[in-house]
């Protein structure tokens, strides 16, 4: 299985943890997006979209990293823990999964990128979403130890890539004392934890490198 | 029962309404003023602490975001799964185009329109945010080449969310004639998919409530 991705990418972290979880192996293929590789015909043609994280399953090519999750779960789970095939447990993973990309990672996108990327400072307007994003993940929290259920499902792990990488900016996630609970123990019961703090860090390093 | 908090204009509602009818359910409609404020309050929270339209209620389990919305309806009341086969490779197609719909379809609209319309100061129209639009469009249209249909070669869950989106630029009279595939499966998924007519009356409904200024100004 071919798994074009790039460390400082939450979303491909999201798929490594969820593959680890699941016990497939990944032929990981970096892709050197901060220098155009995803342009590279031979890619486009894999992926007309030309994004990461992209999959391709003996031949069958597939992106978005939250349909890359259900696929994998789908595919090759042992069983259905990670995304339950019961109709009303799967929507609540599914709605926490788009609540991922439309609203918190979003806000991650809207807020964070450009003071990252551009040096620009923290743009209230778009700080308040970060808030309110992380005070809807905190309610979602409550009385939970997972954030679809009572046990582990790949809405956690999306979820914990996207989190985590709020801490490139040292971002207080103590504000959201649901949230914080959650994470702590996350981080220690997703498979591949390590390998994704260490995306975290090296956009920390990159971003320290550039602006020095 | 299917309790359905709703209102008209709103683009993933509707997506939700066409796909209740191919799937011959009846929903109990809720409108949800978002003007008035409706949506916050207490009682509404209760169902959906993230206050958002759509949300159902099924027999007491509550779920919203549009496209898991959609599935849900599909895997619990489409008898032959059509809509939404269980293959995961079918299954993963499908989602990739509800994922590509909301972050880079819808979201393209979300850029350049919402500052115009919803902003308590209007912003004007950024030339940058409609060229993500231009963008959005020419990946759907190449995603649509050599394919009748938004994900399969039959139709699905995709091409409903897609189709609420797509007529929502319509209506905003965003001209999309430069991408013939496209056009081609608009005009297509216009005639097959069931209640484009009241898809159609809730972008009417979008336009006569939020778009005047802007329409009026072009």
């Amino acid at each position: 299985m071919d798994f074009y991705y790039h460390p400082c990418s939450a979303p491909c972290r999201s798929v490594i943890m969820t593959a680890k979880a699941l016990g497939v192996d990944l032929n990981m293929k970096l892709l050197k997006v901060m220098d155009g590789e995803q342009l590279k015909p031979e890619f486009v043609k894999l992926n007309p979209q030309h994004c990461i994280p992209t999959l391709v399953d003996d031949g069958f090519s597939i992106w978005e990293s939250r349909a890359i999750l259900t696929y994998l779960v789908e595919k090759y789970g042992a069983d259905d823990s990670l995304y339950p095939s019961d109709p009303q447990k799967k929507a609540v993973v599914n709605q926490r999964l788009y609540f991922d990309m439309g609203t918190l990672f979003q806000s991650f996108v809207e807020a964070i990128y450009p003071q990252i990327r551009n040096k620009q400072p923290a743009d209230p307007e778009a700080m308040q979403k970060v808030d309110s994003a992380f005070g809807h993940l905190d309610t979602f929290l409550e009385d939970q130890e997972y954030v679809a259920g009572d046990c582990l499902t790949v809405a956690d792990i999306a979820l914990l890539a996207s989190v985590s990488t709020f801490e490139v900016v040292d971002f207080d996630i103590a504000q959201y004392p649901n949230v914080a609970r959650w994470y702590e123990n996350a981080k220690e019961v997703t498979p591949g934890w390590e390998e994704n703090w260490d995306g975290v860090q090296l956009i920390k390093k990159l971003v320290q490198e550039r602006n020095e | 029962m299917l309790d359905f908090y709703y209102m008209l204009y709103s683009a993933p509602c509707r997506s939700i309404l066409m796909t209740a009818r191919a799937l011959g359910l009846e929903l109990n409609k809720k409108q949800v003023d978002l003007d008035a404020g409706e949506h916050l309050k207490p009682e509404f929270v209760k169902i959906n602490p993230q206050h958002t339209i759509p949300t159902l209620v099924d027999d007491g389990f509550a779920i919203w975001e549009s496209r898991a919305i959609l599935i849900y309806l599909a895997e619990k009341y489409d008898k032959d799964g059509s809509l939404y086969p269980k293959d995961p490779q079918q299954r993963a197609v499908i989602n990739q185009r509800l994922f590509f719909d909301l972050s880079t379809l819808y979201q393209s609209y979300v850029y350049y329109y919402y500052p115009q319309l919803f902003e308590d100061v209007k912003k004007p129209a950024d030339p940058e945010n409609l060229k993500k639009i231009d963008d959005a469009f020419a990946m759907f249209n190449t995603l649509l080449k050599g394919q009748q249909y938004a994900a399969l070669n039959k139709l699905t869950l995709a091409d409903f969310a897609l189709l609420a989106t797509v007529s929502t630029f319509e209506i905003s009279e965003y001209d999309f004639g430069k991408y013939p595939e496209v056009v081609r499966w608009y005009e297509n998924a216009k005639k097959v998919i069931p209640g484009w007519e009241e898809n159609w009356e809730g972008c009417e409904y979008y336009k006569k409530l939020y778009l005047g200024a802007i329409l009026n100004k072009q």
